[in-house]
């Protein structure tokens, strides 16, 4: 029981902080709450349906497809709605809600609201720790603790990086250190989409893809970034791998536990907001202090 | 009586008819007044009884989240207490609406507490996704109870509202006039005065002796009671209290009509509502496509009224006195106050910095922020 | 003219912040510009390094987005004032931002590198990077260390070593001095003056006059939104009346 614990909690785990650390980083340096991230997570697995089931292709090509195609879509919808409007916090709130109900409904539309589900990259399973782990539960954990990396490389060796670090910490003085804080936001929203994109698409095979299953990750990711700190990467990761393993504890340990894993992950953020109303490692602006 | 009447007139003219913002918002009203006796139909008396309901919840976000400022994202926990509350106490105690409904209204002023006491230390995007927290988590203890709640199905089958549809919508609509003019009032006295200080600058109103974390708590517990009245009006009226009552789409709509309508305003939320809901009725028209240009609506007019549907339709009916901040209609060449002139350009003045006296004064430091 | 800032007029709303303010830097120059507190000072330098014109456009369709800038800016023979930040800095005006604002939570070096964001070649980097930490050997010491750590002397010098990375043909310095002691003062103002020895123009703004005077080749004093007076130390310290109204110094000049 416990390695069952273990291996999913590990999954869970990589796929909450990638969506958590887009979500923070976009935070971070467009400074906006996208409550549409998670909708980018699913069209992501909508795409590869479509790649996979009715087109007939590799699911790779699926992949690269959902990748660079919701990456498009999230940096056109900043451009276009989001940036020209930012400093409206609440109206920039309810955009992205508009944003994700119109995904919503599109894929509603084309789709229906049937289950749908996408063939495994991989068939086969081995056993880990005495518990049997399909080989696409060891890929997808594989892919996403890589991507994470990639992230963090990323983030800490290269010029982009910096200047995202940068534009997180200080708009202003980024821009006058050479900068642009429009350009680095766009692409800053890019990369989140990316990561969400990636996410939807190496978990799509493990569940139902349906057009309302951005919502409960959504409270998922909403609960990491506020308990993390909002706009902190180390922060996110660490509060993926504490809810992760709190919901999964609550399903193995509690009856009907699966009822309430949405819940318990929100009272855990709650308490540690009581604690540190920051959060773990929570992040001041410096033009607001 | 003459003179009486006389002092009405003098008074609705001088009030009302002065504004063109005010007229048509009292003339909306008379007309939802009286509109149903002539034409009783059904299915528009629960649209429109529907929306009076959602008015009052939509107003009384945006006392809590656009007036305080504490953006609150989940605030159908006040809804769905308040209606469960109400429907709990209506079926198994087999209370009349009389009772029940006040009782909801006093859970959800309860519910205001519980959520409130945790988020006074709470700030900004930290508050509004604490807040988002409560909903889901009642919801979790309304699927783990299921013989006492319901569960997915909720509960039903409460007494209605009033024996006719009509009593029902004059029900909804005067406790919905009523909450919605106690809410503007209460922003505009003193009271409102303390919360529009703490949303400017907490720090500052705390500093001049007001008890922030006080007058917070009455924010979100006179917010909880107005949401609770509609929750409860909304259960009876629905005749079922379910779990869809605290779902985060319930939440959402409320900012969504409050936003739409233009935020901190009151009237701005009203007007929200009632252009939003009758809208998504009309939609029914093309039911596949329903939602999606519900959404893109939405998105469209906030790309280019970002302040709200509201304030942007005032703006262009009335002007701001640049000297006494008083409005007057856009019609006029002086303010009806003072009498400034109203389409000179605005005289800009130089801001006047400290004049410095002394040695010492050279030096001092300034320290931002 | 490296910088030349023509009849500059900037109003938040109907508050008038920068008065038909006219001000010439020349190369090799170091300009004071003194003046007392909600004088425009630090408007000035935000306005001509872009930050003002930014800030309208983020605010846009906002109350507080209502600022309208007037007049011309010239930098190295082209017009900025149109221009966004980014691009003034690439330009090579720079700006060591008012309360030091190091980028708190990234490292010493990495403060320093995105000083250098805009030095693609390496080489330079390594030099210019090896040119500061000779200057202050401070940051050498403590290059790993999280910015937001440093004491506020430490702060001030990092910030000055990061606009320098950018290498600048003109340095903004808004109040270095803020909140600093007399003794970290002084260390600072030689580097300064050790700054525009090596042949950098310079702008200041500064509060403490005498610490300004003491530096500066030519001064602008600045008060009520407008330029009261300009010339050099010597000239402004024997006008009786700048002494008198805007220096705060009684009684006929000493010097």
């Amino acid at each position: 029981m416990l390695g069952n614990l273990l291996v999913s909690t590990l999954m869970s785990a990589s796929v909450y902080a990638m969506l958590a650390v887009g979500f923070s980083l976009t935070f971070g340096v467009a400074r906006i709450i996208n409550l549409a991230h998670t909708a980018f997570y699913m069209v992501a697995s909508y795409i590869i349906f479509t790649a996979t089931m009715k087109m007939g292709l590799p699911l790779y090509v699926g992949v690269v497809a959902a990748v660079s195609l919701v990456v498009l879509l999230a940096m056109v919808t900043y451009k276009v709605l989001v940036d020209p409007m930012r400093e409206h916090e609440t109206t920039v709130l309810i955009l992205t809600i508009g944003v994700a109900l119109v995904l919503q409904e599109l894929m509603f539309l084309w789709f229906g609201g049937y289950f749908r589900s996408v063939p495994t990259a991989v068939e086969g399973f081995t056993t880990l720790l005495g518990v049997r782990v399909s080989y696409q539960y060891v890929l997808t954990i594989c892919v996403l603790i890589v991507t994470l990396a990639l992230v963090w490389l990323l983030l800490m060796k290269t010029r982009l990086g910096l200047a995202i670090r940068a534009t997180a910490q200080d708009r202003e003085i980024a821009n006058v250190m050479g900068m642009s804080d429009s350009r680095t936001a766009t692409i800053t929203v890019g990369i989140a989409a990316a990561l969400a994109a990636i996410a939807g698409a190496i978990v799509a095979p493990l569940f139902i893809i349906e057009p309302r299953i951005w919502l409960s990750p959504l409270t998922v990711v909403l609960a990491i970034s506020v308990l993390g700190g909002l706009g902190s990467l180390k922060g996110s990761i660490l509060g993926a791998v504490i809810i992760a393993l709190s919901e999964n504890l609550v399903v193995f340990l509690v009856p009907q536990g699966a009822f309430f894993k949405g819940a318990f992950s929100l009272l855990i953020m709650i308490v540690v907001l009581l604690i540190r109303p920051e959060g773990l490692y929570g992040v001041a602006f410096e033009e607001e202090r | 009586m003459r003179r009486y009447l006389a002092y009405l007139w003098r008074e609705f003219r001088g009030e009302i008819l002065v504004l063109p913002g005010r007229t048509i918002l009292f003339s909306a009203t008379a007309i939802l007044l009286i509109l149903p006796l002539l034409y009783p139909h059904p299915y528009l008396l629960r649209i429109l009884a529907l929306t009076f309901i959602f008015a009052i919840f939509a107003a009384s976000w945006d006392l809590l989240s656009g007036f305080v400022g504490q953006l609150n994202l989940g605030h159908a926990i006040f809804f769905g207490v308040a209606a469960y509350a109400s429907a709990i106490l209506n079926l198994r105690l087999g209370l009349p609406i009389i009772i029940t409904i006040p009782v909801g209204a006093v859970a959800a002023v309860v519910a205001g507490l519980v959520v409130g006491i945790p988020c006074l230390r709470l700030k900004g995007q930290y508050l509004s996704l604490a807040t988002l927290a409560f909903p889901v988590i009642l919801m979790g203890l309304v699927f783990m109870f299921t013989e006492f709640t319901g569960g997915e199905l909720g509960v039903s089958g409460l007494t209605r509202l009033a024996p006719t549809r009509l009593h029902e919508y004059y029900i909804s609509a005067f406790v919905g006039v009523l909450s919605i003019l106690a809410i503007w009032k209460i922003t505009d006295s003193k009271l409102g005065l303390v919360l529009h200080a703490i949303r400017e600058d907490e720090v500052a109103a705390r500093a001049s002796g007001i008890n922030t974390s006080q007058y917070k708590l009455i924010a979100f517990c006179l917010s909880g009671l107005f949401a609770g009245i509609a929750g409860g009006l909304y259960a009876h009226f629905m005749r079922i209290a379910g779990p869809q009552s605290l779902s985060m789409l319930t939440s959402f709509q409320a900012i969504i009509w409050t936003i739409f309508g233009g935020i901190a305003t009151i009237y701005g939320a009203v007007v929200g509502v009632f252009v939003l809901f009758p809208m998504l009725e009309v939609l029914r028209v093309a039911p596949e496509i329903r939602l999606l240009l519900y959404a893109a609506i939405i998105v469209l007019v906030l790309r280019f009224m970002p302040e709200g549907l509201a304030p942007w339709v005032v703006d262009r009916l009335e002007r701001e006195c640049p000297r006494c901040k008083e409005h007057n209609a856009f019609t006029r060449r002086e303010c009806r106050v003072c009498g400034t002139p109203l389409r000179v350009p605005l005289q800009k003045t130089p801001v006047s910095g400290e004049h410095m006296s002394g040695g010492e004064g050279l030096s001092a430091s300034q320290e931002g922020g | 003219m490296l910088l030349a800032v023509k009849n500059l007029t900037v109003c938040y709303d109907t508050a008038m912040l920068l008065n038909d303010v006219s001000l010439n830097v020349a190369t090799g120059e170091l300009v004071g510009v003194v003046g007392p507190n909600g004088a425009g000072k630090t408007t000035l330098l935000r306005t001509i390094a872009g930050l003002v014109r930014w800030e309208r456009e983020c605010k846009r369709g906002t109350k507080a987005g209502n600022i309208t800038i007037d007049g011309e800016i010239h930098f190295d023979g082209q017009r900025i004032d149109k221009l966004p930040p980014d691009e003034i800095a690439r330009r090579g005006l720079v700006l060591c931002p008012e309360r030091r604002r190091p980028f708190r939570e990234l490292s010493v070096l990495d403060n320093l590198r995105a000083g250098a964001y805009l030095v693609k070649d390496h080489r330079v980097f390594q030099q210019s990077l090896e040119s500061v930490y000779t200057m202050f050997p401070i940051l050498k010491a403590r290059a790993g260390q999280v910015s937001g750590t440093l004491s506020g002397g430490e702060q001030q010098m990092l910030a000055i070593a990061r606009a320098l990375m950018t290498q600048p043909k003109l340095l903004c310095i808004d109040e270095p001095s803020t909140g600093l002691s007399p003794k970290i003062r002084a260390e600072l103002f030689a580097k300064i003056r050790e700054i525009a020895k090596s042949g950098l123009t310079v702008l200041l703004v500064e509060q403490d006059v005498s610490l300004a005077f003491s530096l500066s080749t030519r001064n602008y004093i600045l008060s009520h939104s407008k330029v009261m007076a300009e010339g050099t130390s010597d000239e402004l310290m024997k006008d009786e009346k700048v002494r008198q109204s805007y220096l705060g110094l009684a009684g006929p000049a000493s010097a």
